[in-house]
């Protein structure tokens, strides 16, 4: 492989493996606190798309109940400039995560409350994320909708570098994609690793029932992983929607089955297991050849299972130990 | 599986033989009205029931309405045998439009033909669609005959065209029959194939086959996708500097692609099988109407879905005047209905169709159009001579 393809396929993988990681983080919150995969983070991870398009858009123009909604007659006072974009993704990802502890209350705390198998509140999550998705279309309809055109502002579409003879040519929507991410992964890791917030929430994650007789709520603690892991699901929705377009109501499926395979990839539970699995994903997938690209994802989940062959455990996850 | 599927039909003509034919005549419509496939599902929606509205304001079958009964088949086979197995055995239909994606037909119409259910596929254009079975006619053109049109034009526009990429989605059979026609097509006209691609429906990243594309440094790209993977792709060619001719196929064939290419839709190439500019007073009509509630102009689908009813219901007509339709033993009327729907000739949102004796529509009218964007998300196709 020439030196400038490297580079190119570099730059495609680690741009889309950092969405992965965001998206993968909620998965991973939740479940180092809970022990359950919440399947309804895809959906979230949609609506966070939605809500930000309405922000910048303010109309859905297609199908569904709230065809002819306008919300800015004169045009939205967010759109077309980075600084509306930012408030309305930052909006947006807010939104998300209260629905997120919404879900919470609905699919998974009764659950809790009852002591009922795990795999009770797994289904219950799945039946949300369907409800969600189905709200959405009668909403909305099943059309696409697309971010307007300069929502980043003046920054062209494509930034080029040459490499030699080469030009390496990259979407500046994926370098913004890459720079929220990173910024974002550093303050969780801020926030998990230096604050109190961060130590309770590792402290209800290591013992629910320790953390407790601490004189921590674990409810409350379980509240605020929800509200975090549906903000950044949602950010990371917002984050592909504005540069794909928001792909209709199952938008989310495909990244919900990704986030799955980042998560077990790097370690159940681990924070930083997250982060570098979806770069892992990601630079697996733009490492295909581009004429067997549509098997890309095979090639991610296969890729999942060599390595869980050798480390079952997942890259940076911790083997269980028994005591005999 | 076979066995069980003969004894399900065999019970499914047991419970229909006693059966009067009841009215309102109800026909069956099964498109996609969830999964990502609702975005094309939704407009056959909306067209079968224009048709279903303007028929019954007209008088209906001779004085007798219509009711038009919908299933959803989602985006797969799974969905659409499980529609049409209650079309069939629970609604008691006449007959079937459906389903939307050829992917599905293969799967849903044997079930439909072995119960002698007559099916009209209002977007199956997949190669070997009527050869289903009796049963099992369409009134979507196939690939191969529309798509070459385009290639051709995209020669009229600049006879400089050496090198072409072709893209298709590999895991939708409608785009993967497509892309074999537009493949062979270009090699017969003497063009050089540079690349081929392979992408999936549920893809919107194509960094890696835009970068190859460009590598290449082809004069023409000819997509066979869906609309939004398609639409996509092209915003993404555009995006990352390709400037020469682009080629969409038939599941580009829809005004929902524009918001998700938005200006970078505008020049794209699309053969189509309609156009809201057909004189047909059938269509006039159709698009006065739709235009009126939708403020622009029907999609293709729509048409289809409108002509699938239409045939069904002229079809009838004819058969009424034998012999009232209330006096049909239902599973009679199904068979005759099968019969007729092939005989007849029509006068559709299409322009005059008929169908040869498998089921394949005699279509005579073809476009070519190229998208014009007047803003970010508002654009029409302009149809080129």
């Amino acid at each position: 492989m020439e030196l400038s393809s490297l580079v190119q396929n570099v730059l495609n993988g680690l741009a889309i493996g950092s969405v992965y990681a965001i998206f993968a983080l909620g998965y991973t919150l939740i479940f180092s606190i809970l022990g359950i995969i919440n399947f309804a983070h895809g959906a979230v991870f949609t609506l966070g798309a939605y809500f930000t398009y309405t922000l910048i858009s303010g109309q859905f123009e297609n199908n569904g109940l709230l065809r002819g909604l306008n919300l800015f007659p004169q045009g939205s006072p967010l759109s077309g400039s980075a600084w509306g974009f930012a408030i309305s993704a930052l909006v947006g990802a807010l939104a998300a995560g209260l629905v997120g502890v919404i879900i919470e209350r609905l699919a998974f705390r009764p659950m809790r409350t009852r002591s009922a198998d795990p795999l009770l509140a797994l289904v219950s999550s799945l039946g949300v994320a369907l409800v969600i998705v189905n709200l959405i279309q009668i909403l909305v309809g099943a059309e696409s909708y697309s971010f307007p055109e300069g929502i980043y502002g003046d920054l062209p579409p494509a930034l080029l570098f040459h490499m030699g003879e080469k030009v390496i040519i990259i979407r500046t929507v994926q370098v913004i994609i890459f720079a929220v991410s990173m910024v974002l992964l550093l303050i969780l890791g801020y926030v998990i690793g230096r604050t109190r917030t961060g130590k309770a929430l590792r402290a209800v994650a290591e013992n629910p029932g320790t953390a407790s007789l601490l004189g921590i709520s674990v409810d409350r603690f379980i509240v605020i992983t929800f509200f975090l892991a549906g903000l950044l699901g949602g950010l990371a929705g917002t984050l592909v929607g504005s540069s794909f377009g928001i792909a209709g109501p199952y938008f989310g499926v495909t990244y919900g089955l990704k986030g799955l395979a980042v998560i077990v990839l790097g370690g159940l539970g681990s924070i930083p297991g997250a982060v570098v699995g979806g770069l892992v994903i990601g630079l697996a997938e733009a490492f295909v050849p581009a004429e067997y690209s549509a098997y890309k994802e095979a090639v991610a989940f296969a890729l999942l299972f060599v390595i869980l062959l050798v480390r079952p455990q997942g890259l940076l996850g911790r083997a269980q130990i028994q005591k005999v | 599986m076979k066995r069980t599927l003969s004894l399900l039909t065999l019970a499914t003509l047991t419970l229909a033989s006693a059966q009067k034919v009841v009215t309102p005549v109800q026909i069956g419509v099964a498109v996609a009205q969830t999964s990502n496939t609702a975005l094309l599902g939704q407009e056959e929606v909306i067209g079968a029931k224009f048709a279903e509205k303007l028929i019954n304001a007209r008088g209906g079958i001779n004085g007798t309405p219509i009711k038009l009964v919908f299933q959803d088949t989602g985006g797969d086979e799974a969905g659409a045998i499980n529609a049409f197995q209650n079309l069939i055995s629970k609604d008691n239909v006449v007959g079937i439009v459906g389903p939307t994606l050829s992917q599905q037909a293969f799967a849903a119409d044997p079930i439909a033909d072995r119960a002698k259910v007559p099916v009209l596929g209002p977007s199956n254009t997949a190669k070997g669609i009527p050869q289903i079975g009796d049963f099992i006619a369409r009134v979507s053109a196939p690939v191969a005959v529309v798509a070459p049109n385009a290639i051709k034009q995209a020669l009229k526009l600049d006879p400089k065209i050496k090198k072409v990429a072709v893209l298709y989605a590999q895991n939708d059979a409608f785009s993967v029959s497509e892309t074999g026609t537009f493949q062979q097509t270009a090699k017969d006209l003497g063009l050089n194939v540079a690349t081929v691609q392979k992408f999936q429906t549920t893809d919107n990243d194509f960094t890696t086959q835009v970068t190859a594309v460009l590598g290449d440094n082809v004069d023409l790209v000819i997509i066979s996708g869906l609309a939004n993977d398609g639409g996509n792709l092209v915003k993404q060619l555009r995006q990352l500097g390709y400037k020469g001719l682009i080629i969409g196929g038939n599941g580009l064939n829809t005004t929902n692609m524009f918001p998700v290419c938005q200006k970078y839709c505008d020049g794209v190439i699309i053969a189509q099988a309609y156009s809201p500019a057909q004189a047909s007073a059938a269509n006039q009509v159709f698009v006065r109407e739709y235009t009126a509630q939708y403020k622009k102009a029907p999609p293709q689908f729509a048409a289809q879905a409108y002509t699938g009813v239409q045939v069904f219901v002229d079809a009838l007509r004819v058969i009424d005047r034998k012999k009232k339709l209330s006096e049909w033993n239902l599973p009679d009327l199904r068979v005759e209905l099968n019969k007729q729907v092939l005989l007849g000739k029509y006068n559709t949102p299409l322009g005059a169709i008929s169908f040869d004796k498998e089921g394949e529509v005699n279509q005579k009218d073809f476009y070519v159009a190229q998208i014009k964007m007047q803003d970010a998300k508002n654009g029409t196709f302009v149809y080129l001579k």
